[in-house]
Order: C-alpha cells, then structure tokens, then sequence
C-alpha cells in the first residue's frame, strides 16, 4: 500500500463496494450497515484516492490548512450531518441526496487524510476526542430514544446502529492512544520543553 | 506556515463552517427538527399540501378516484394509512378511528368529518378482506370508509407524497409511520396529527370545515 496507484486503485475498488447498484441498496437497507459500513467505506476511499490527487491541488489544499484544521473541520461536520435522523432519511428516499452524501463521505475521506499529518497530535487529540464524543452521544441517542427516529428503518436497526456508534467511538480513542507518536508525545519527557514539540511531531508521523 | 497561509486558512475555515451551518439547516429544516416525521408534519402545518389522484377501490359504493372523491363527498377527511394484517400501530389507529367514529356520532358532525382508512397492502388487502376489517371494527359505512389503491405506482405516488414510508418487518408484515391526516375536499393536506392526538384532529377538521 505504498505506491498512490496502488492506494487509488484500492480506493476505487472501496468506492464500488459502497456505491455499486443493488450493493448500494443492501447496504443502506440496515441502518446499521448504512452507517457503519458504507459510511467507512466511502470516507476510507476518499482518503485513498487522495494520494492520486496531483501536487499542485495538495500544494493548494495545504495553504489554506494550517495545522489541518480546514479540512477537519470540513471532515467532522461532514461525519455529524449523515448522523441527523432526517439527513438519513432523505439519503434513502432520494438519489440525489444519497449522491451528495457519497460525494461529502469522499471529500471528508481526502480532507482527513490531507490534514492528519500536518495536524499534529494536539489538534488531533482535539478532533478525535470531540469525534469519539459526538459518536457515542449520538449512539446513546439512538439508543435510548423510544421513537423510531428514521421512517427508513425498524427501532432494531437503529439500537443495532446505537451500540455500533459508541462501539466505534471507543475504538477510535483506543487506536489514537496506540500510536507511537501519541505515547511519545504523551508520556515523553520533551513534552515538557516548551514548543518544539508540536513543529516536530508531524514530521515524524 | 506563512502570514498568507495563516490568512487563506481562517477564510477557509469560516467557509466551511458557514457552509456546514447552511447543511445542519437544510438537515434540520432551520433547526426545528431531526426526524423527517417531524419535518413532514411542520412542512404540511406551515404550507397545505396538494394532494394528487388515485383510482380508490374498496368495499360498499363504489369510489370516486381519490380527488373527486373527497370533492364530492364534501366533508372534511381524516385519512390514515394502514394494512390489515397489521397488529401493531394499524391496530392503535383502529381504535382512534373507532373513539373517532363515537366522538362524530355523540357531537353530530357526521355531515361535516368523514374517516377514510386507505390500505398500502392491495395484494392482501382486496375489497373483501377490507369489508372483512371494516366489520371487525364495526365501522359505520357512512361515516368511516375503506379503500386500497391498486396501481403501484399510483400507490407509491400517493404515499411519497403523504410521507408514509413503509418497509419491511423482516416478519412477514410491515412497518410504517402512521399518523392522521386531515384532508379538505378541494384535497389538500392541511393537518397532521399523531396517535394519540385525535381529539386534536378533530378539531382541526371542524374548523376547517367552518372555514371553507
């Protein structure tokens, strides 16, 4: 997974799992599915296919990223709006809703990519930490709540959809604290030396 | 990272978020809502909805299409959307639509609100198995009718239209959004209301029709 070809072809492949008519529907049947499967899939093949973007896009992309915050923002809004019960519904009820909700997955998929590195672990830890928030709230939401929230789906679905969301959450959190750089930005004494530490971190991510 | 950069980026980052803003809106039809239930009720209470032909057919006179229908009759409608088999919500909404039935009879309005129970299950539901249901419930013909729409896409087009989605229960029935929905006879959607409130629709029904 080291050459951009390589990475875009897998992203194109992703792309068509999620997307390819007939899997398209049998994923977005099950709330559960449509959330946490198809939503994955297209962001991994947003960040995948992002490696073929050419330099000079990247190079424009970056100017107006500073510290990544641009595109995860662009990435965190975009993960919150496919949560809102309405948002879901209208997905499954229109093509071409469903199709901007693809094509934001995509982008959110690039923007994460393009702006993790350059974000270094203290806006990450801002990001993941308020994404893992948001996603096990929303999961207890959709867990406690007595009403069926999407006329698309049964009340299962959606309890299904519930534990998956603060399953995920945790496991995101579990991940970032698994990373070499965050255990050594963590627990390293250079931490302790004031501002070097965020300019260095990003380049060795 | 450049003063220019430092300023490209917050410009970026206030047109993202404006443009996450405009997004949550739309989601949230102006951040009253998250569920297209309610959304669909507000849209109808801010705006009557026009409501499109459907050939009707179910037991005792025959039907009208749906428009001419509700144009003829001349009373004010309170439609719900329903299957037979149905032993969950169709079964709430029966017993609404009965207490409805009694409350119509007790006020004497039978000349001014009528009740039209419309099936989203033709294959099962034919005007037999309606007329079937109809007696289950001891539904008075002159006040509460019966009727299923047996074109699919007429059906289809006459439930996107309401806001009824209906899937399967992977039980072998359905599950659906059910509610009531009050009709004036020039067919437009101007109410609608959710189990339990039909002592509300009811009174929108009567105002409407003292209003037209």
């Amino acid at each position: 997974m080291t050459r951009p070809n390589q990475q875009a072809a897998f992203g194109l492949l992703l792309l068509l799992a999620a997307l390819l008519p007939g899997l398209r529907q049998w994923l977005e049947a099950d709330m559960a599915r449509h959330m946490l499967l198809q939503f994955p899939l297209l962001v991994a093949a947003g960040g995948l296919l992002a490696s073929s973007l050419p330099a000079h896009m990247r190079r424009a992309f970056a100017h107006c990223n500073a510290h990544g915050l641009t595109g995860l923002l662009l990435a965190m809004l975009v993960l919150a709006l496919w949560m809102v019960p309405r948002a879901l519904d209208e997905a499954v009820r229109s093509t071409a809703i469903d199709a901007i909700k693809a094509a934001s997955l995509l982008t959110a998929g690039a923007a994460l990519r393009l702006s993790w590195a350059p974000a270094g672990p203290v806006v990450q830890a801002f990001f993941l930490g308020s994404w893992a928030w948001m996603n096990a709230t929303v999961g207890t939401l959709y867990l406690q709540s007595p009403l069926r929230l999407c006329n698309a789906y049964l009340s299962s679905d959606q309890n299904q959809a519930g534990r998956g969301l603060v399953v995920i959450a945790l496991a995101g959190v579990a991940w970032w604290l698994s990373r070499p750089e965050v255990r050594w930005f963590l627990f390293s004494d250079q931490r302790r030396q004031p501002a070097t530490n965020i300019d260095i971190a990003p380049d060795r991510l | 990272m450049s003063a220019a950069d430092t300023r490209s980026s917050l410009l970026a980052l206030a047109v993202v978020a404006l443009a996450g803003i405009a997004a949550f809106a739309w989601a949230s039809s102006g951040f009253r809502v998250v569920t297209s239930e309610t959304a669909r009720r507000l849209a109808v209470a801010a705006e009557p909805l026009e409501i499109d032909d459907a050939r009707l057919i179910g037991p005792g006179t025959p039907l009208h299409e749906l428009r001419r229908e509700l144009a003829a009759d001349g009373r004010v409608a309170l439609v719900d959307f329903i299957y037979t088999r149905c032993t969950t919500l169709c079964t709430t909404l029966g017993n609404e639509y009965q207490q409805l039935q009694r409350e119509i009879a007790a006020q004497a309005v039978s000349d001014r609100v009528r009740l039209l129970s419309i099936s989203f299950d033709p294959r099962h539901d034919t005007p037999e198995a309606l007329a079937a249901y109809a007696r289950r419930l001891r539904a008075d013909s002159a006040v509460w009718r019966f009727a299923t729409i047996d074109d699919a896409s007429q059906l289809t087009h006459t439930l996107e239209t309401f806001g009824i989605v209906v899937i399967d229960d992977e039980m072998g029935g359905y599950v659906h959004n059910a509610a009531i929905h009050v009709v004036t006879p020039d067919g437009r959607l101007h109410r609608i209301r959710d189990l339990g409130q039909w002592r509300q629709a009811l009174a929108d029904a009567l105002a409407l029709g003292a209003a037209s």
